[in-house]
């Protein structure tokens, strides 16, 4: 079975798979099927198929492997480690793969690569007209190949692709930070997606796709500020469109201080940990997470290592066991 | 790996329709009844070992040839067979020239596992000098037209080409006997090869419905299929080969029972190529004493005629 | 050579019907969507499934269904000699036609057009039975992906030497010059999907032969449901609510 690829000795192997196994007797009992099982239904009710599920010979039967789920009527499998399945609202980052006429194709961890068109995009200066020639021909200033973006799914097209768009100001190009993967079952779909966490100083985005963005803290404005645009502004605009004549002085200005950058590994660190041990993602934990982390004064690349991970284990189980009591 | 490279021919949501609910009346587009043969016609030409067949439209030829090489290490005493295939792009849009693709190296290697793995042809007698020289037969099968059903046309006709091959005969020489004369036509007779059995493939096609089989696909029946089996039999009632590669799932009852028909059809088919092979070498060896036959040589009038009628599906004389 | 000995023992000491050793794992290949190992007695195989995802060459999409590519390979280490094989030997490309063809039987494309599928088989350690090894790690490879099949698929080989029908063969037993009859089938709709045999067998022999491979078939099958369902549970356990 999968599991952390890292070299336990002895003592922690005990620990690690005496956690796993508290883990284990707390999940209720889930009734998870794999492919070709018969689903059981009640069928005078009538049911509703739902993902996962297809009719052979009368019966409801699983295709995928997962966690039945009912809701009313609608029956469906819950398959664990799927590629992602995108819903119209949900916040995503992605990759740029190509720079294609009027729109941008993302790598976002689905089936096929979603699309961000042009018109779906803020212009730098702001403006909202009419994309011309001339805009199409600048794509490659707003975005480039290689950039990560953060966006919102806009809908499905018919033949299924997906289509984003970025509108507003907290969404757009992501820099000065780490994207990382981990499986998109593991984040969970919640009211807020963007955390902003003051303590660190950093920004943490987490992609319904599970493409995780940990960055240095960026202060989004409100577009209604941005009519009054004060002469900082447009320079801030003026360094998006020129980054690569960025002068010396402007470097300076946008460096990130040693302790911010700590930060992001140690929150990075903590996201795969907990996406090797196959623990659910929440900025809670996550946080938990660094503290502990800090309060062990371990190195940050220590949290990568077995006696991390065997400790979160442990922890992760005192803390499910507490919830448990509490109900 | 790289499928439909080349132009790929796409069917019509009619045609496909149409032919699926025509099978499910057990109706096929050319009139054929589901387990029908299509009209096979065997042609030799004039080299030993080449054959031309025809099944419906598909047109295959075959050449055989043979070559004196040292044998493999781990089998010192026997020769050895190998199937070539070409899909040639005259046949096909879809076929492209130079390296075989996946449906060609699929085809060789049926022809090859019914051919060599059920020893059809003894590759013993094809030693000459243990452990030095042995008879490598090539089996070339060039496609030239593909009407559907490449498998048992090929099969065919690198049947007939192995039937009509011949060697040259050898003959030991020398103080120790290690050496070789290979001996020309005009000198001994060449020996033809030693054929056990004839395994003789039968293709058959799977729809959607379970119920619905037939034999022999056209190209358009192949287009619309979902899976296909091919059993290669001979007719001591043998399984040589066969050959179901994935698609869709039938029943094993279905699966026994094409065994079944095929073993009727092998039996048919192999009595086809006998006669034909047989016709062939009555033309050839006429062929031997033609020099002396004046009648051939002169006259253009109602005798040649009649020569040419008696001989239908095979050698064709020169006038 | 005697294959199996008077009292019923073949060369590895096994009864006629009995198979070999399975084991298997899911999760091998961290970075793909799906991987698998597969052990069969000393086959062992790796398989790795990439997909859904978007079609490389353009000119190959289809659009109203997922397309699914195959690649079988051996290692050079796999047998005893170490060969450097080529890459598309006739050999290899038959069997990557093959599982693919089997798989896509199985898969349902439909759901997940203008996509693709790639499919990795890999031998590590070949000795008999390396196609049916190959599908079964595909199978689980799938199924770990979260791909839609409407069924397992499941492969098992059977022979016939001195006069019994003997499950599973080993590489010994393959090369003896006897029947090897590969099955491969869909065990909820107990349907054939691979159908591969080779050398001579009487009709009647061969209908026994294959009914052996088929009930192996079906006891790998439920094999690999058990480790799916246990692979399941563990995850689900480990995500928490």
């Amino acid at each position: 079975m999968r599991g952390p690829q890292l070299s336990l000795n002895q003592t922690q192997k005990l620990r690690l798979e005496a956690a796993l196994e508290k883990l284990e007797s707390f999940s209720s009992k889930a009734n998870s099927v794999t492919v070709a099982d018969t689903i059981p239904v009640n069928y005078e009710d009538g049911v509703l198929k739902g993902h996962g599920t297809s009719e052979i010979d009368g019966s409801v039967v699983a295709t995928v492997c997962g966690v039945v789920e009912r809701v009313n009527k609608l029956v469906y499998v819950r398959a664990l480690r799927a590629r992602y399945k995108p819903e119209i609202g949900d916040i995503i980052v992605g990759r740029v793969n190509e720079v294609a006429p009027k729109r941008w194709r993302l790598e976002i961890n689905f089936s096929q690569d979603a699309v961000l068109m042009l018109s779906s995009m803020n212009l730098p200066d702001g403006i909202q007209r009419r994309r011309t020639a001339v805009d199409e021909l600048n794509m490659r200033c707003i975005f480039e190949e290689g950039d990560v973006i953060c966006a919102e799914v806009r809908g499905f097209q018919h033949d299924g692709s997906l289509h984003l768009q970025a509108r507003s100001q907290k969404y757009g190009k992501l820099e000065r930070g780490q994207m990382l993967t981990v499986p998109p079952y593991l984040v969970k779909r919640r009211k807020q997606h963007f955390h902003h966490l003051d303590q660190y100083g950093i920004d943490l985005i987490l992609g319904c796709n599970g493409f995780i963005w940990v960055g240095e803290h960026v202060n989004t404005k409100d577009p209604t500020e941005e009519e009054q645009a004060s002469k900082s502004e447009q320079e801030q605009v003026a360094t998006k469109l020129n980054r690569n004549a960025a002068s010396l002085e402007e470097q300076e200005r946008t460096y990130t201080p040693l302790e911010t950058r700590q930060n992001i590994c140690r929150m990075a660190n903590a996201a795969r940990v907990l996406s090797t041990l196959g623990f659910s993602i929440t900025v809670e934990l996550l946080i938990e997470i660094v503290n502990l982390s800090i309060s062990l004064k371990s190195d940050i690349r220590e949290m990568l290592g077995s006696e991390f991970c065997v400790l979160v284990a442990e922890v992760e189980a005192e803390r499910r066991s507490a919830k448990i009591k509490k109900k | 790996m790289e499928q439909r490279l080349a132009n790929t021919w796409r069917m019509s949501v009619n045609d496909k329709k149409f032919i699926e609910s025509s099978l499910l009346s057990d109706l096929r587009v050319d009139g054929r009844r589901p387990f029908d043969y299509r009209k096979l016609s065997i042609k030799f030409g004039r080299e030993d070992g080449s054959s031309e067949v025809q099944l419906g439209e598909t047109h295959v030829m075959g050449f055989v040839t043979g070559q004196l090489v040292p044998p493999y290490r781990d089998r010192p005493n026997e020769g050895s067979l190998a199937i070539y295939t070409e899909f040639s792009p005259m046949a096909d849009p879809s076929f492209e020239a130079g390296r075989p693709g996946e449906n060609a190296v699929e085809l060789g290697r049926i022809i090859d596992r019914g051919l060599r793995e059920s020893r059809a042809i003894d590759t013993e007698s094809l030693c000459i000098l243990s452990g030095k020289l042995v008879w490598s037969i090539r089996v070339d099968l060039h496609i030239l037209d593909n009407g559907g059903n490449l498998v048992d046309a090929a099969n065919i006709a690198a049947l007939a080409a192995l039937l009509t091959f011949r060697r040259p005969e050898c003959t030991l020489s020398g103080d120790d006997g290690q050496e070789v004369i290979v001996h020309s036509a005009e000198e001994r007779e060449p020996l033809p090869l030693i054929v056990h059995h004839l395994p003789v493939a039968v293709t058959f096609a799977f729809f959607s419905n379970d119920n619905v089989v037939v034999i022999d696909p056209t190209h358009k029946e192949e287009a619309v299929m979902k899976g296909r089996l091919t059993a290669t039999l001979n007719t001591n009632g043998d399984v040589c080969a066969i050959q179901k590669g994935g698609g869709i799932g039938v029943l094993q009852s279905v699966v026994l029972q094409c065994l079944r028909i095929a073993s009727v059809k092998a039996a048919d088919m192999t009595s086809k190529i006998k006669d034909a092979v047989e016709s062939y070498n009555t033309v050839r060896a006429f062929r031997k004493v033609k020099r002396h036959s004046a009648p051939i040589a002169v006259s253009v009038d109602g005798s040649v005629a009649i020569k040419k009628q008696s001989q239908d599906g095979a050698q064709k004389i020169e006038l | 050579m005697e294959y199996v000995s008077p009292e019923g023992l073949r060369l590895d000491g096994r009864r006629p019907m009995e198979m070999r050793q399975i084991r298997a794992e899911v999760g091998a290949v961290s970075k793909a969507d799906g991987s698998a190992v597969f052990e069969m007695g000393n086959t062992k195989v790796i398989a790795a499934v990439y997909g859904p995802r978007e079609v490389q060459n353009r000119s190959q999409q289809l659009n109203d269904q997922a397309l699914v590519r195959c690649e079988y390979t051996m290692s050079n280490f796999s047998t005893g000699d170490r060969m450097r094989r080529p890459k598309g030997d006739r050999r290899s490309t038959e069997i990557s036609l093959v599982i693919r063809q089997t798989m896509e039987a199985c898969i349902l494309t439909h759901l997940m057009p203008r996509s693709q599928i790639d499919i990795f088989v890999q031998v590590l350690q070949a000795d008999g039975g390396t196609r049916s090894a190959c599908i079964n790690a595909a199978t689980l490879a799938l199924a770990d992906a979260g791909i839609p099949m409407s069924d397992l698929v499941t492969s098992c080989s059977a022979g016939y030497l001195n006069s019994t029908p003997l499950l599973d063969l080993n590489y010994v037993e393959d090369s003896a010059g006897g029947p090897d009859v590969t099955v491969g089938i869909l065990p909820k709709l107990d349907k054939v999907t691979l159908l591969q045999m080779d050398a001579k067998l009487p009709i009647d022999t061969f209908e026994n032969v294959m009914q052996l491979a088929t009930e192996g078939c079906k006891a790998i099958a439920n094999y690999i449901r058990e480790v799916l369902q246990e692979n399941t549970k563990q995850l689900e356990s480990r995500r928490g609510t």
